[in-house]
């Protein structure tokens, strides 16, 4: 990938794209989390395959094993196979973040560029209702969704969703304000184009780039707000493997078993530091102003 | 200065207002019934013993009728009492609100007394051995749970040392700083951690651009000291988007330290909100969101009002 | 510079005025001080009473080195009391404080024997509707005001008003009418025989509660005005209780603390660690797991284990149509060996028992139906009642007990085993109760309370007229019949094989399947001596405990 990079570096390259994929690739800590990103999807998608054992199959006879060549990562009090709890753990984790994420990109964006475009009294309302939101912190504002709405797959990603709805809205509306001034908009306008045209045709692409760039870091928060959901016992249901909840579950056998408390954390902390880098990457591609 | 601070103050009002309107409703669609869930499962009462319950904390009276007991009365100060344990919300608030709101400042104290330093260091000695440390610190700090650093205090300390950070037992400041101190450090360094990991790295971004502009230069230029430079003119210029993230942060703490609260089980603000959801308990939920609410738009206003402070050009009227 | 330094000052100032508002003004109970004369009693004739009480009550043998006097207990537990008006509380956290403040007519000993407390003797007729007890004659309030049997008549008065809402109100529904014809005598007249009101009478529920400062205006959910060796002395919920002891307690020379101070310590763990560094004196821990730890590694702890009466329970909903035939529900008992349950959710630390808990009725459990994992028997069963691809959900409540949705687990693994899929479903306290008393679920582990008395465990759940029946939505004519014999039976040694037969006959239509019972355990340092635990959790005994330091 590094070579690759080099390699375009001393060349004319035409197109923006591929302008904005070389900054990101240039550096190594991209590169870093794009990796760690790849090998969370990989193993995300194929836990079933890759996992030696099933993640809710109970050994009764081998619990609390520390690890061995039978269990790589040993195993819990049920006897179940840490690491391919683990690995099924991404995959729950994984999900929960892309849907609640899409969610949340989708009805904020939407509401945030058709504040934007509006403008006046509906942007101003609309405006105030994502501020209520902003009276209170994020991670306690999911939990106390979650915990209304009880534990479980839906309601977390209802919650995260929901937390993360006002920060596109407000990411998304604020690249429409200036560029609804724009002559290419203006002009667009004055031949009749319809509004849902306009926004999707010329002003989305061009505000595409904080977009992307939140939505990487959404992801890295979702994975931390499943995981802490789950730790506190609110988000996935047992037996289903959340990183989470394995880690709440080790808190109590942390002396016999500590095993049972450092990969789980391990695994969640890999998972948030790839995203993290390939979001300030992809943001500083996408922005060299910001650059830092 | 003041036509501004009572601009804010007032659009505040319909803030706090909205919340109160929504928490009120939704506590009471959720499914769940605060009388059952304070009886339990141990006993059953009769209709007739529900419905004098029912009667006595008003839950018979219609929804617009209810809120606006419960908003008259708040507006005296009276947030009502808990259904399950009979002992006013107020106090219960204030009585959690210090534990809370010291965590709050000694994480930010941790955080700034790291974050900033380190965080010019790196920017002025850009990508030297202390920059890639910085920058790597900072990286670990954003993506590291705070509910397993914790956890992994606890387990060094107490697999290594065969001690604990004794919890739930905590003592007041005021009456007794040592101890206190010593209950709050683990649970303020795991929330200070990655506090000071995000006020690094706006520090070293935003010192870096500082770095870059004319009047460093000229600065530079005419021969002043490289330390006068750093401090008196960049740091300054710098100190808004630090004095945000910090201000910020700080506010999600007043509430969103709950999961650390959680895992040292110290009893905290966030800890009573979520027993108070869990037993259904109104008048816990109302009192607490309204309180966690108000802070966290009071700290973010205290942090507008430092940049007058910090920049006197910026002035608000 | 001169900036930053006044922004650290901004800061500051800030950080000293919301400091300033929020200056905590925690509600603290303060026990009436209602000073009344006295009555002068005989001062030689309760010596003697006492001293014979004494050796019935005071479970513990005597202790060699003297038992020291003063200082103060500080003391874990996870959870506080959640109310302090002792009729009305329903927790065991309520109860365990509360035991200590206010005293019922009756308490048991350590083999769970009923023994007057209050009371001084009990008389039951012969048709076991006339219970005549005779009270002590030197027990004093809190308030100085002395107990008679105008108190006893007005806590139960109080208990059965239905605007109480008291928590025991059914259980002494069966009082017709109580006479009170001297100061030291209170009958109670009952519509039905009911040998079993005696145990009822032992907990905080049916304490005894001072009259005059009640009707003078004093409310038991706010100040303390109870006869227990210890007094209210500052309760900041959830974080600290303090008692100081009652000087005048009816028993002279106890307790023998001078305080106990309560620490609210939700984390398990963290008792434990304030145990190991001695900030702590002594705790009662329910989580096993913690339990096991506090006893690794060289631990100069002293841990008591005693089984518990709560037991542990997979409850199926027999009126769910997956559940109507007896067939499916014995093939799940079949299938569940209820050690691996406790192995795995309780790491072993615990007794599988039968229905009834008490240890004096427990059943030999090779009598009970497929106590014996069984998964051929499980699988024919199934077969017969030609069910095939049953499913359901069994719900479990986050962190009550912790061990529940480990139970629901195991259960979900073994019953898988035979072809039984199930869902678990984790839901809040507060709508788990709802739905629970709704009798809303297909299957659901609870742990539920136990009593000394098997009356009180069954009657409520398996008569047909029991007031949580609905919840156990199984009864039988048969087993109507058995419960009400049961009742109207003063002797153990005879209701003793009438239970037994009970939990045969209930273990065999399986509408629930019982599991374990766990342990209580009390962990303290080697000083902390005196203490008898009781296998239903009672800290009464407390007031025995003495610190050898």
């Amino acid at each position: 990938m590094f070579s690759v990079a080099k390699a375009t570096q001393g060349q004319v390259v035409k197109s923006n794209q591929s302008k904005t994929l070389v900054r990101f690739l240039r550096y190594r800590s991209s590169q870093i989390g794009l990796a760690l990103v790849l090998i969370y999807v990989i193993v995300a998608l194929f836990a079933s395959i890759l996992a030696p054992y099933s993640p809710i199959e109970q050994h009764a006879k081998d619990r609390l094993q520390e690890p061995n060549a039978n269990y790589w990562l040993g195993t819990d009090e049920f006897g179940r196979d840490l690491l391919s709890r683990l690995m099924h753990g991404a995959t729950n984790s994984l999900r929960i973040a892309i849907i609640s994420v899409a969610l949340a990109c989708l009805v904020g964006s939407a509401l945030g560029m058709m504040a934007g475009y509006i403008g006046g009294l509906f942007d101003n309302a609309m405006m105030r209702v994502m501020d209520l939101f902003f009276a209170f912190p994020a991670i306690l504002l999911a939990l106390t969704i979650v915990a209304a709405l009880g534990p479980g797959a839906i309601n977390t990603i209802l919650a995260i969703a929901v937390v993360y709805t006002p920060i596109f809205a407000r990411v998304a509306r604020a690249p429409v304000l200036s560029l609804k001034t724009t002559e290419f908009v203006q002009a667009a306008q004055a031949i009749g184009a319809r509004h849902p045209h306009i926004l999707l045709r010329h002003i989305l692409p061009n505000a595409l780039a904080p977009i992307i760039v939140q939505i990487t870091l959404a992801l890295s928060w979702a994975m931390l707000t499943e995981a802490g959901l789950s730790f506190l016992g609110l988000g996935t249901i047992p037996p289903a493997p959340s990183w989470g909840s394995m880690l709440s579950e080790s808190r109590k056998m942390m002396e016999i078993a500590p095993w049972m408390a450092i990969f789980p954390g391990l695994a969640i902390m890999l998972g948030v530091l790839g995203f993290n880098l390939l979001g300030d990457g992809l943001r500083d591609a996408l922005d060299p102003r910001l650059r830092s | 200065m003041q036509r501004y601070l009572a601009q804010r103050l007032i659009a505040f009002i319909p803030t706090l207002f909205g919340i109160s309107i929504v928490i009120f409703i939704v506590m009471r669609l959720l499914p769940g019934d605060a009388i059952n869930a304070m009886v339990g499962t141990s006993f059953k009462l009769t209709d007739a013993q529900i419905a004098a319950l029912r009667a006595y904390f008003g839950f018979d009276k219609p929804l617009y009728e209810q809120y606006w007991i419960w908003l008259t009365a708040a507006l005296r100060g009276d947030f009502g009492f808990s259904v399950r344990s009979g002992i006013p919300v107020l106090p219960e608030i204030l009585a959690r609100f210090p534990l809370t709101f010291e965590l709050a400042i000694l994480a930010m104290l941790i955080a700034t007394t790291i974050g900033i330093p380190i965080g010019i260091l790196a920017a002025v000695k850009r990508d030297s051995t202390i920059d890639l440390a910085g920058r790597l610190f900072a990286l670990i700090g954003l993506a590291l749970p705070n509910f397993w650093m914790g956890t992994l205090i606890i387990l060094v300390l107490s697999v290594a040392f065969g001690v604990l950070p004794t919890s739930g037992d905590y003592t007041d400041f005021v009456q007794d700083p040592v101890t206190n101190l010593k209950q709050l450090f683990f649970p303020a360094l795991t929330l200070g951690f990655a506090f000071s990991a995000s006020v690094m790295r706006t520090t070293r971004s935003s010192m870096l651009e500082e770095l870059r502009q004319d009047y460093t230069r000229t600065a530079r230029g005419k021969g002043l000291k490289e330390q006068a430079v750093i401090v008196g003119h960049c740091l300054k210029n710098a100190l808004i988007p630090i004095i945000t993230i910090i201000g910020l942060e700080t506010g999600y703490l007043f509430g969103g330290a709950i999961i650390v609260e959680e895992v040292f089980a110290l009893p905290g603000i966030g800890r009573y909100l979520l027993t108070g959801i869990a037993q259904r308990d109104y008048a816990v939920v109302q009192g607490t969101v309204i309180f966690i609410a108000f802070n966290f738009v009071l700290i973010n206003l205290i942090a507008d009002l430092a940049y007058a402070f910090v920049n006197p050009r910026i002035r608000y009227d | 510079m001169k900036r930053t330094a006044l922004l650290v000052l901004v800061w500051v100032v800030a950080a000293l005025i919301i400091v300033a508002c929020a200056t905590p003004t925690p509600e603290t109970v303060v026990q009436t001080k209602v000073v009344e004369q006295t009555r002068v009693v005989e001062a030689t004739k309760i010596v003697e009473q006492t001293n014979v009480v004494e050796k019935v009550v005071t479970a513990t043998p005597p202790p060699t080195p003297a038992p020291k006097r003063g200082g103060t207990l500080i003391a874990a537990r996870a959870a506080d009391a959640t109310g302090i008006d002792p009729h009305k509380q329903t927790a065991f956290a309520s109860f365990r404080m509360l035991e200590l403040i206010y005293d019922p007519l009756f308490a048991f000993d350590k083999d769970l024997k009923i023994v007057p407390n209050l009371a001084e003797s009990w008389k039951f007729s012969e048709d076991a509707k006339t219970l005549t007890v005779t009270l002590r004659k030197n027990v004093k309030f809190h308030s100085g005001n002395p107990m008679t049997s105008e108190d006893v008549k007005f806590s139960f008065e109080r208990i059965l008003d239905e605007k109480t809402g008291a928590a025991a109100r059914s259980t002494f529904a069966g009082i017709d009418k109580m006479d009170t014809p001297d100061p030291y005598t209170i009958v109670f007249n009952l519509k039905a025989p009911n040998a079993a009101i005696l145990s009822a009478m032992t907990n905080p529920n049916s304490a005894i509660i001072d009259k005059k400062a009640v009707t003078g205006g004093a409310d038991p959910a706010k100040v303390d005005v109870g006869t227990g060796a210890f007094m209210i002395d500052k309760w900041d919920p959830d974080r600290t209780f303090t008692m100081k002891a009652n000087k005048d307690f009816w028993l002279p020379g106890l307790p023998r603390l001078d305080a106990i101070e309560w620490r609210t310590i939700p984390d398990e763990s963290s008792i434990l660690a304030g145990l190991r560094a001695k900030t702590l004196d002594w705790a009662f821990i329910n989580d096993p797991r913690v339990a096991i730890r506090a006893g690794a590694g060289g631990s100069t702890l002293n841990i008591s284990r005693a089984p518990a009466l709560a037991y542990h329970v997979l409850q199926l909903n027999a009126k769910r149509p997956m559940f109507t035939d007896v067939r499916v529900r014995q093939a799940i008992a079949c299938a569940i060996d209820r050690q691996e349950v406790l192995d795995t959710a309780s790491l072993g630390e615990g007794e599988v028992t039968g229905p009834a808990t008490p240890p004096f009725y427990r059943a030999n459990l090779n009598d009970l139906f497929c106590y014996k994992k069984d998964v051929d028997k499980a699988k024919q069963l199934l077969a017969d009642a030609k069910v095939t691809n049953l499913k359901f959900k069994i719900m479990a409540a986050t962190g009550e007990p912790p061990t529940a949705v480990a139970e629901a687990q195991n259960i979900q693994a073994q019953l898988k085993k035979i072809g039984i899929e199930t869902e678990i479903e984790t839901l809040e306290l507060g709508v788990y109760v709802d739905r629970w008393l709704k009798a809303d679920f297909d299957a659901v582990v609870a742990l539920n309370g136990g009593n000394p008395d098997p009356d009180v465990m069954f009657y409520r759940y398996w008569h047909s007229t029991g007031n949580l029946n609905n919840v156990a939505n199984y009864s039988s004519p048969e087993i109507d019949k058995l419960l009400e014999q049961g009742r109207a039976v003063a002797d153990p040694e005879k209701r003793k094989p009438i239970y037994i037969e009970i939990q045969k006959k209930l273990t065999e239509a399986a509408p629930w399947v019982w599991l374990y019972v766990g342990y209580e355990y009390r962990v303290g340092q080697p000083y902390v001596k005196g203490f008898t635990p009781l296998p239903n959790g009672s800290l009464i005994y407390l007031r025995d405990a003495w610190l050898d330091k």
